[in-house]
């Protein structure tokens, strides 16, 4: 048993990605060692701006032996008319390294083919490792990869080095124009440039020495401790986001805080105003006092443990202060009017030719919102709020503030809302409404927020796609993607468990009888180009895309095509499942030809169809369990993120399996299509039967990658 | 340090580094990325290394000199090297030790911003370089320009000379950094800068200069057709200068400015293409294109 190590060394990465990234790898890393049999322990990641890595313990020295089938030419292509080998059988019997008699005939439901039994594994971990690890770099999903230099191949941010160690030997490993060695670099300017790693094991130790917390969550608690240790030196405690301290976190290898002041004058700016510019300009962490008013102190984290921290902290004061100054102004300037006079402001902005002004698609975002509120049946209180948000909702568009810092549209707009007296809940639907304002962002959480932000993105798309401007290639100008990534990640994480197609259908009313005109095609081109950005997603949380196109075939919520995507995948991941799929394809295939559905069992006259029907019954109903089980797994969650938990050990996973080895031997020894009307109609029931018992898991026919 | 003398540090850094020192072109740009230097450099296979000081007219962002960082005309410290060099940030590192800046006694960061410039149809990923809270410098990876995917990859860097200096010299506006001995840019420039965003907000004639891009737009495409490159982009060029003005006057429609930025970008991919089909064939065969999606596009 050994230890593997290896890190992907880079350029600084995006402070998102890290954590996406560290998990991605993992993961990856796992499924990969599964699929190349080689058994293994624990897989632990490490993420920082810098490098990505995964330690994985108890490495097995060689992949396990198994066989693979593998599908060679049709029979008619494998002989002759003397029924001599053909040529293309004897090449693909030497491309698989067989002696050509041991190629052996197998029917499919394609036809009759030539198969060949290839043993694998066997092979020393050491040469089957470098090529796994390489591919790793290649495939880590990633949304947006770039290329550098002379490098053909892309990655996230270049690729500056990588260490490939089982226990103390170098792995040879080369991908993105990089060789792996044992030399790591520490922290930029801390530590060494060029360390020696002796061991895999020794890799958190040598950088920790070298100024790097290469554990993510370490690192992020230390990030804390060392933020509140310097705001209670003035008595204060710190004021956070979601995701301030996890960016903060990630934009360092070892954080250093500092205290740092700002003119007390700007104190009279409210809370969120002033929150918001330390937080979103700056990443600083805002203080308060102990009576909870904010104080005029926030801290920075440095990645730097430097000579005079005095030094930095003027800097950071002097990047601070000029914001400050702009938001107070704005601040001063915007309150001579009221919101729901910044929202006349809007009609003279303009949204598109052919979707009017801002104020014409607020008012289609209104209908929307109304339709999908009543659809999604949001409480009484809810929609109370909803109603009070929608006159308002976007006029901080019209302020000087969202003017200057586009960021912060929604946060001003609830500010702006709270100091005329609007209810905190009018306020907080306001900011969600517009959540996410990146492709990352954060997502609405409250739910007139998220009818909001639904009818808005759905206006946008439907109206785009009503004029014919659907994106095409990588073209994207208004962004579109960007909108249907935001819809799909919303609907996934608010757990609606309304069909896909009925809310772009709701938020289309809001076009009826005007123009552009909206047809079925527009809708239903709306709905798979969402079901799309869904596929994209599901692929960063490593759901094959063929997968997808399975649980999404019949058009189901999407949360439920999410569930139902990581169920498949737990299941695909079973050997029983491939061979499972091959006969629900045949027998899905046969059903086809009929619609019967009524079976009598009083006309089975073979012995294999008993077993068979009896075994239904059992299998829908763990189906219906494990689906049960998977909802209650798989809390609704941010989509691309993947889910909180992984689907292990599933109970009810072998009883659908079960179905198996009666289905084989049906379909192996009965003869469907037989004269006899009667019992050629009770057959094919059967088969209906047993095809339907997996409907719920989607429509598998058409799975295509699983079955060879 | 002074202004003058920081630009002269640059430029002596990057000369020992194999650039070329360009000299400021003579038609109004946006930005240094606008340069023939590494607008068209950065096509085709051919290896290229400048650093140039890029005097850049941002008509928009005037503040008649009331904010102390926004300017509507000020320099930019433009180096741009192709193929992006492996070691590119410790060169950038060790350049801010060239101007006095001691990187060890600093926080500094290499923060995700990527950058585009629809109207040239280019776009690429890398940094905003933050040093103690403060983005002192564009750090590019080009992955586009024109429309054409880069092969090898330039990288570009944009140094914000006149936030560098007021760092430096701990100057609390961008007109009381020292130029020279005894000269502040507020001496050289205040009145150009006042008088300029009195013309950009309120004197630019917008009828004129909606015909001039019309015209400037005729121009280009009617020289590309005789595959006068350089003399067509100098038309893309002052196209684009008259979009800026347009778009600081304050007359476009969000719907008229992107028309506008469509048809800039047309004419920068136009000029690209040309350009490249002019270029002698010593291209290496094009491999397989990988993933190049715009910034634009999204999670997905």
């Amino acid at each position: 048993m050994a230890t593997l190590l290896f890190e992907i060394g880079t350029e600084e990465l995006p402070s998102w990605y890290v954590s996406q990234g560290r998990a991605g790898l993992e993961r990856l890393t796992a499924e990969r060692l599964t699929a190349a049999g080689v058994a293994f322990g624990t897989v632990r990641g490490f993420g920082t701006p810098r490098r990505l890595a995964v330690l994985v313990e108890d490495v097995a020295a060689t992949s396990a032996a198994r066989e693979e089938l593998k599908r060679g030419p049709a029979v008619s292509a494998a002989f002759d008319a003397v029924g001599k080998l053909s040529r293309a059988a004897e090449g693909f019997a030497r491309a698989n390294g067989v002696d050509p008699s041991e190629l052996f005939k197998q029917e499919t439901d394609r036809g009759a083919y030539v198969f060949v039994r290839k043993r694998l594994g066997g092979e020393p971990v050491v040469t089957s490792l470098p090529p796994l690890l390489s591919a790793l770099v290649r495939d880590l999903p990633a949304p947006r990869k770039m290329r550098w230099g002379e490098v053909e191949q892309p990655f996230l941010r270049p690729v500056a080095w990588l260490v490939a160690l089982l226990d103390d030997t170098v792995l040879d490993v080369s991908a993105a124009g990089v060789q792996s060695g044992r030399t790591t670099r520490g922290h930029r300017f801390l530590g060494g440039q060029a360390l020696e790693l002796p061991h895999a094991h020794d890799y958190e130790a040598v950088l920790a020495d070298s100024s790097v917390v290469v554990d993510e969550g370490k690192r992020r608690d230390a990030t804390l401790t060392a933020a509140q240790r310097v705001a209670a030196t003035e008595g204060l405690t710190l004021v956070s986001e979601p995701g301030l301290l996890e960016e903060v976190t990630n934009l360092l290898e070892i954080p250093v805080a500092i205290l740092g002041r700002f003119d007390e004058r700007y104190l009279s700016l409210p809370d969120e105003v002033l929150a918001t510019t330390m937080i979103h300009h700056q990443r600083f962490f805002p203080t308060r006092r102990e009576d909870g008013a904010l104080a005029p102190y926030f801290v920075g984290v440095s990645n730097n443990e430097v000579p005079e921290r005095a030094l930095v902290q003027r800097g950071y004061e002097g990047a601070l202060n000029p914001r400050l100054f702009d938001a107070q102004f704005f601040w001063n300037v915007d309150r001579n009017r009221s919101l729901s006079q910044h929202a006349w402001g809007l009609s003279g902005v303009g949204f598109h030719k052919g979707l009017g002004t801002m104020a014409d698609k607020v008012m289609r975002t209104q209908t929307a919102a109304l339709a999908l509120a009543q659809l999604l049946g949001l409480s009484e209180a809810d929609k109370e709020t909803l109603s009070s948000a929608l006159p308002i909702y976007k006029a901080d568009l019209a302020t000087q503030m969202v003017g200057e810092l586009p960021e912060l549209e929604g946060v001003i707009g609830r500010a702006y809302a709270l100091a005329e007296g609007q209810r905190a809940e009018v306020a907080e639907a306001l900011e969600h409404g517009v959540r996410p304002g990146t492709p990352g962002g954060p997502l609405p959480t409250s739910e007139p927020g998220a009818v909001l932000s639904l009818a808005d993105r759905l206006d946008k798309l439907i109206g785009f796609f009503a004029l014919g401007q659907k994106p095409s290639g990588s073209a994207d100008p208004f962004g579109l993607r960007r909108d249907a990534v935001a819809v799909a990640r919303t609907l996934n994480a608010q757990g609606t468990r309304v069909k896909l197609d009925q809310i772009v259908r709701a938020a289309a009313t809001a076009y009826e009888g005007g123009t552009p005109a909206v047809t079925e095609e527009t809708i239903g081109s709306v709905v798979a180009f969402i079901w799309d950005r869904v596929a994209g997603l599901l692929e960063l949380e490593g759901v094959p895309t063929a997968l997808v196109r399975a649980v999404t075939a019949d058009a189901p919520p999407v949360v439920t095509a999410s569930r139902r995507a990581h169920l498949l995948r737990a299941l695909s991941q079973e050997g029983d499942f491939a061979q499972l799929l091959q006969l629900y394809k045949r027998a899905a295939n046969l059903a086809k030809q009929s619609q019967e559905t009524e079976i009598n069992p009083k006309r089975f006259d073979s012995p294999f169809e008993r077993p068979l029907y009896e075994a239904i019954p059992a299998a829908k109903s763990a189906l219906r369990e494990l689906l049960v089980t998977v909802r209650r797994e798989l809390a609704p969650w941010d989509l691309g993120s993947g889910p909180a938990r992984e689907l292990k050990n599933l109970p009810g996973l072998p009883d659908v399996l079960a179905l198996k080895a009666p289905l084989d031997a049906f379909l192996d020894n009965v003869l469907v299509m037989v004269e006899n009307s009667a019992v050629r109609r009770n057959r094919l029931a059967l088969l209906g039967e047993v095809s339907g018992s997996l409907r719920e898991l989607g429509r598998l026919e058409v799975l295509e990658g699983l079955s060879s | 340090m002074v202004f003058q003398e920081m630009i002269l540090r640059l430029t002596e850094y990057w000369a020992e580094r194999g650039c070329v020192i360009v000299q400021p072109y003579d038609t109004e740009v946006g930005a240094g990325t606008f340069y023939p230097s590494t607008f068209l450099r950065a096509l085709g296979s051919e290896p290229w290394r400048a650093a140039y000081v890029a005097p850049s007219r941002r008509p928009a962002d005037g503040r008649y000199g009331e904010n102390p960082y926004r300017f509507q005309y000020y320099f930019q410290y433009q180096v741009i090297l192709k193929p992006s060099p492996a070691d590119v940030q410790q060169a950038y590192l060790d350049s801010l030790y060239a101007l006095g800046i001691d990187y060890r006694e600093h926080d500094i960061r290499f923060v995700e911003d990527n950058w585009e410039q629809p109207s040239l149809g280019a776009w690429g990923l890398g940094w905003e370089v933050q040093m103690d809270g403060m983005e002192v410098t564009q750090f590019t990876y080009f992955q586009q320009v024109g429309g054409v995917d880069l092969r090898p990859v330039s990288v570009e860097l944009t140094y914000g000379l006149e936030r560098l200096a007021m760092y430096l010299q701990g100057a609390q506006h961008g007109f009381d950094v020292e130029y020279a001995p005894g000269v502040t840019i507020g001496d050289l420039r205040r009145d150009f800068e006042l008088q300029h965003c009195a013309y950009n907000f309120t004197q630019v004639n917008a009828p004129l200069q909606r015909q001039l891009f019309d015209s400037f737009e005729g121009e280009a495409a009617r020289l590309l057709d005789l595959e006068l490159i350089y003399p067509a982009y100098e038309f893309v060029m002052k196209a684009s200068h008259a979009f800026n003005l347009l778009d600081a006057r304050g007359v476009l429609s969000h719907m008229e400015r992107q028309n506008y930025v469509q048809r800039l970008r047309r004419l920068s991919e136009g000029t690209a293409k040309r350009y490249l089909s002019l270029l002698p064939k010593t291209e290496p065969p094009k491999a397989e294109t990988p993933q190049t999606e715009t910034p634009k596009t999204g999670a997905a």
